[in-house]
């Protein structure tokens, strides 16, 4: 009785679908006008979605493999005991594991479960959408070698290892961490029986990583969807116009470029090349915020740090890289002047 | 749900959120979204989804009791929700309802870095609105472009800031995807300006006139001939 209910309820929902696509596409035959904001707004969110989800899929397929192949004591014993070179590590391990803001969260996650220190994690979190191999090179095509790429892999990567040895301070690295309720390899299959135990032949093992790939991409998915859904609101509601306006001055022209990087919450491959329409008319420590705190906070990563971490420690994570950022950029804009 | 139940919705977002993305891939109408950079970024996606819908399916059908997943609750169809958006959703590229917020700039500065596809030393009938815009932020003179023939495609966007016989011709350009989309125009004169209703793509050929924009001089097309025409398969330009 069950299965024909489950058979009923998909061919239904599968007609449905079929039928909305057939003959509801155009709106305005149905006798509806939409007000124009709100195709707008199905643009942005579509826009920001389709760009970032075969990122997040890569996160989440790097953590999949992750779980399946590579063992906690292979993760104990390649990563530095000491918490500044650990977090030295983290910072430079985007170029071993090239995953972008929405890849690397659920990778870090992984990592996590598999008793990566927390001082490693969160530098290797905050830096890998900057110090990765396709950011750098996007970077140099939009800046040439010169100082903004410089500066923004220097600034990137200290903020990151300060912010990580900060909580490297916490006596107890766990509650920094959301009780993750992850699959994990060891003797946890009875838990888990959905998934098949690692069978020791390759094809069951990929075949297992991509199903825990697959789990992972509903529970991440979930944020990034709700975390784009804001973005593209915001974009509907907020004036830039406005918001450019008043983006003068040393310290002015940082908060405005900094508000607009979490505003747009566009992927750190491409950052660089958006802000290039703002050389020019702002302050180079201001681009500079730009392409620094944008990798690291902007409104779909913090729906998704907010997976890892709990709140407290996402909250004094954001605030700690908003400082950095500013004083360094400020410091820029008054002394330096790239 | 049962944990069954569950694994087949799970099977079937995988799947659809892959068809979606492999069906714009190849629709074209994936350029109202993204920059066309991208395009293999999404076929790969749309790759990976499927693939990992098919391998959660020979999960499910190899074994007689799914247990719990931790993704398993009602918030799971959240992911069904851009799926929504794109099905229910007609395709419709931005225009000027999204200028509201964005505004229009006639000055770009994006002059800059090593990577760039637009070329400075175009035609001046090949030049698109935002090779235009982008050469005249490099003029100090706006007279030096008078009698120089213009042939431009975009939509119309009416400004307080414009006289009575003037409109501006617009067009977004996208360098990642629309969430980053800012819109350029010129400024186009014709005694039928009032006539010519927001967001119509129109297709103007012309020569290039000093005009008055915001207080400054300013260049204009007088335009020639203004034709409507339907909308470019590729909406926005890509710098």
């Amino acid at each position: 009785m069950n299965k024909v209910f489950n058979i009923l309820g998909l061919l239904g929902l599968a007609l449905l679908l079929l039928a909305a696509f057939l003959g509801m596409q155009n709106w305005a035959v149905m006798g509806f006008a939409l007000p124009d904001q709100f195709y707008t707004l199905s643009t942005i969110f579509l826009g920001i979605f389709i760009e970032a989800a075969p990122f997040l899929l890569m996160g989440t397929l790097a953590s999949g493999f992750v779980e399946v192949f590579l063992d906690r004591d292979a993760i104990q014993r390649l990563m530095p005991k000491n918490a500044l070179l650990g977090a030295v590590a983290g910072g430079l391990l985007g170029f071993i594991f090239p995953v972008c803001e929405c890849g690397v969260i659920p990778l870090t996650r992984r990592f996590f479960s598999k008793g990566l220190a927390p001082a490693t994690g969160i530098a290797f979190l905050l830096a890998s959408p900057v110090i990765n191999p396709i950011v750098v090179a996007s970077t140099y095509a939009a800046y040439g070698w010169g100082p903004v790429l410089f500066w923004r892999i220097g600034l990137s990567l200290f903020i990151a290892v300060a912010v990580g040895l900060v909580f490297a301070l916490q006596a107890r690295p766990a509650q920094l961490l959301k009780p993750t309720p992850l699959i994990q390899i060891s003797g946890a299959s009875v838990d888990h029986p959905h998934i098949a135990p690692a069978a020791p032949g390759l094809g069951p093992r990929i075949q297992r990583a991509l199903v825990i790939a697959g789990d992972e991409f509903f529970e991440m998915g979930r944020y990034l969807i709700a975390g784009s859904l804001v973005a593209a609101l915001l974009q509907t509601v907020v004036p830039q116009t406005a918001l450019l306006a008043v983006g003068s001055g040393p310290l002015l022209s940082v908060l405005v470029m900094m508000a607009l990087a979490v505003l747009l919450s566009i992927c750190s491959t491409v950052d660089a090349f958006v802000s290039l329409a703002f050389v020019g008319s702002f302050t180079s420590g201001s681009i500079l915020s730009f392409l620094v705190f944008g990798p690291m906070v902007d409104i779909k990563s913090v729906m998704l740090y907010l997976q890892v971490f709990q709140r407290k420690t996402v909250l004094y994570m954001v605030w700690l890289v908003f400082l950095f950022v500013l004083l360094a950029s400020v410091f820029i804009n008054l002394n330096i002047g790239i | 749900m049962t944990a069954r139940r569950y694994a087949v919705l799970k099977i079937v977002m995988l799947l659809g959120l892959g068809l979606y993305l492999l069906y714009k891939t190849f629709s074209g109408t994936l350029y109202f979204y993204i920059s066309d950079r991208f395009t293999w970024l999404v076929l790969l996606g749309g790759a990976g989804f499927v693939l990992l819908g098919l391998a959660a399916l020979r999960n499910l059908l190899r074994q007689a009791t799914p247990g719990h997943s931790h993704a398993n609750n009602w918030t799971v169809l959240i992911v069904a929700v851009p799926l929504l958006f794109g099905v229910l959703m007609p395709d419709r590229p931005l225009d000027s309802s999204a200028l509201d917020t964005r505004g229009l700039t006639t000055n770009t500065g994006l002059g800059g870095g090593a990577w760039s596809n637009v070329e400075l030393s175009l035609p001046s009938d090949q030049r698109s609105v935002l090779d235009w815009v982008r050469t005249f932020n490099f003029a100090s003179d706006p007279s030096i472009y008078t009698g120089e023939p213009a042939d431009v495609i975009g939509f119309v966007y009416h400004d307080d800031r414009l006289g009575v016989d003037e409109f501006m011709v617009g067009r977004f350009a996208v360098t990642c995807c629309v969430a980053d989309a800012f819109a350029v125009g010129v400024i186009v004169r014709t005694p039928q300006a009032a006539d010519w209703p927001s967001n119509a793509w129109v297709h103007i050929s012309g020569q290039m006139a000093v005009g008055q924009f915001d207080g400054r001089s300013y260049p204009v097309i007088e335009a020639a001939s203004i034709k409507e025409v339907p909308v470019p398969p590729q909406p926005y330009l890509f710098p």
